[in-house]
């Protein structure tokens, strides 16, 4: 299954690389010539050198085969054009683009991009949780930014679904505030068991945020 | 001067400015300076932005709009130069993602009725004129005016 | 209204060129300086009525420009040029008279309907004065004398008539401010912003007066910005 990654440095490598322990074909065009002689040595991918806001580029990626493209220029405007020429120029079901702006974020969801993260840290740490990025929406910082809420959406095959409150062990510093199933809203207690579809609202302390997300979603890689 | 002359002497004077537009011209390089200094000139409310303020120097000595130092790609740029208020946005930076990004902030977020984007790519200006972003390529104009020139000949 | 004149200055020529063709149809004659010295060298021209004067100006200062009206020609009536964002140095301003600003970019619409509001007060009559939007011109009209008390009062008299605006409170701030008076005016900027949550001068004021060390700009209605619910 083939994944365009538009963009350079070592976020396309790590991005690549988790790609392809996935099953995946990482096809990776960067416009630094040197850079696309290295990536090609150090990875089993794909690369081209040129501009992926190109609609021939993207062509010649395969665009039209592939199930995600990624984004993850330094530029907004150039990952803005990458997806959305591979949205409605090739069809590409997901698309992903790095903002710098954090205005841009809600800017980029009106013009069609499936999804926009303002940071590549968050985008690393989600395709690690093997987690879509629709499951985890609504990431509130609170209090002066010392707690997040996080609305988090629960699938059959994580390993949450089906256990009881008891059994999640939650990190410290975390907490499930409450549990939103079809229209009832509930505060979760220790029977509970969590079912698919599951709508949780996670409250945690920044540190304790990624083992929350774990804990809830799957190991990390 | 009684204010109900007044009232009516501002309403004689705004009939007469009405075909005066509010217009943002995005970049002053080639492309933007011609625009920004012919709109001027015919009389339009003209604001320019670039990121760089040397090259407003491009300006004509007649220009009388008004001048935004910044990036156009930031939506606060666009609000500095009240893209909001704007009967028209024209974006012709030299890279073309640039226009294509801002024009369609300007239609979406700021909901400018008229909104042009420079687009030299052929191919990129084709995907985006389908998207219904009213374009225009230099490089299609004159290589189109090219072919037609040679065709008659024939 | 021949012999009458106003005057722009503002060291960019796009900015004199723009305010002079947006006022041109209004039929006062428009004269135009560069810097502030060269207005100043103006001032014994009786006919001036009006300056438009940008703050920002390299060489002398836009506010010193005002001090030196406001000493030699109080009848002369200032609107001020401000960039975007917060107008600077505007209680400087207030206590030398100038209470209406414009920000770039503007268009000519608004600076004529500006100039128009401007030069009308005085020919306000007091004793007809009926509505919110007269007493507010009423108190301006008394600020351009310096009688801030007089200001007070009428603006007051404006938030009698319609307590759900916030225009009038954030004068009152404002005129507090002037007056010395923080905690009134800040009591008045909370009033405005309560009134309405969109009303920026009353925000960046009331944010300006309650943080850490309370120092900074006054924030005043500028008419060239626009807010979102009057598109």
């Amino acid at each position: 299954m083939k994944v365009i990654i538009v963009g350079g440095g070592k976020v396309v490598y790590f991005l690549a690389k988790v790609f392809i322990s996935k099953g995946y074909q990482p096809v990776i065009i960067d416009q630094d010539k040197d850079e696309c002689l290295w990536l090609s040595q150090e990875l089993k991918a794909v690369v081209l050198n040129g501009d992926g806001s190109r609609p021939v580029l993207l062509e010649e990626a395969g665009a039209r085969e592939a199930i995600a493209v990624l984004a993850v220029t330094p530029r907004d405007q150039d990952n803005l054009v990458v997806c959305q020429l591979a949205s409605k120029m090739f069809e590409v079901e997901r698309t992903l683009a790095l903002v710098n702006d954090p205005e841009n974020q809600e800017v980029f969801h009106r013009l069609g991009v499936s999804v926009a993260f303002s940071t590549t840290h968050i985008m690393a740490t989600l395709i690690e949780q093997q987690a879509g990025l629709e499951e985890v929406v609504n990431l509130l910082p609170v209090a002066q930014g010392k707690m997040t809420v996080t609305e988090v959406l629960l699938h059959q095959g994580l390993p949450s679904v089906g256990r009881s409150m008891q059994e999640l062990d939650m990190p410290s510093g975390s907490l499930i505030g409450a549990i939103i199933r079809g229209d009832k809203v509930t505060v979760p207690r220790g029977p509970d068991r969590l079912q698919d579809g599951d709508r949780l609202l996670l409250i945690s302390t920044p540190e304790s945020y990624g083992p929350a997300l774990r804990c809830l979603m799957g190991k990390e890689v | 001067m009684g204010i109900c002359r007044q009232t009516t002497k501002r309403r004689q004077v705004n009939r007469v400015m009405a075909k005066s537009l509010f217009i943002v011209v995005v970049g002053c390089g080639r492309l933007g300076s011609l625009l920004a200094n012919g709109l001027s000139g015919q009389g339009h409310s003209v604001v320019v932005i670039d990121r760089r303020a040397e090259a407003f120097d491009d300006l004509s000595a007649e220009f009388s709009g008004f001048k935004v130092v910044g990036d156009a790609v930031e939506s606060e740029t666009l609000r500095k130069a009240r893209a909001a208020d704007a009967d028209c946005l024209i974006a012709a930076a030299e890279e073309d993602n640039v226009n294509l990004m801002v024009a369609q902030v300007a239609k979406d977020v700021f909901q400018v009725k008229w909104v042009i984007a420079r687009v030299a790519e052929p191919a990129r200006e084709l995907a985006y004129r389908q998207l219904n972003i009213e374009t225009v390529s230099p490089t299609s104009l004159a290589g189109d005016y090219v072919l037609r020139s040679l065709a008659q000949d024939k | 209204m021949k012999d009458q004149k106003i005057l722009v200055v503002d060291d960019e020529k796009n900015i004199r060129l723009s305010l002079s063709q947006a006022l041109a149809p209004l039929g006062w004659p428009v004269e135009t300086a560069v810097n502030g010295e060269e207005a100043l060298g103006k001032l014994d021209d009786q006919s001036i009525l009006l300056i438009i004067l940008d703050l920002r100006m390299p060489g002398m200062d836009g506010i010193e420009v005002l001090r030196r009206v406001s000493e030699l020609r109080p009848d002369i009536r200032v609107i001020i040029v401000t960039a975007y964002g917060t107008v600077e140095r505007a209680v400087e301003a207030m206590k030398l008279g100038a209470v209406d600003f414009i920000q770039k970019p503007f268009s000519p619409e608004q600076i004529r309907d500006l100039t128009q509001q401007v030069l009308a007060r005085d020919q306000l009559n007091e004793d007809k004065a009926a509505d919110y939007q007269t007493h507010l011109e009423l108190a301006k009209k008394a600020v351009g004398e310096r009688n801030f008390k007089g200001a007070l009062s009428h603006a007051q008299k404006a938030i009698a008539l319609d307590p759900y605006r916030a225009e009038a409170f954030n004068l009152v701030g404002c005129l507090h401010e002037v007056l010395h008076q923080r905690e009134d005016a800040i009591k008045n900027y909370r009033m405005a912003y309560e009134a309405d949550p969109s009303y920026a001068p009353a925000r960046e004021n009331l944010d300006r007066l309650t943080s850490h060390g309370g120092r900074g700009p006054i924030s005043w209605e500028s008419a060239g910005k626009q807010r979102k619910d009057d598109k």
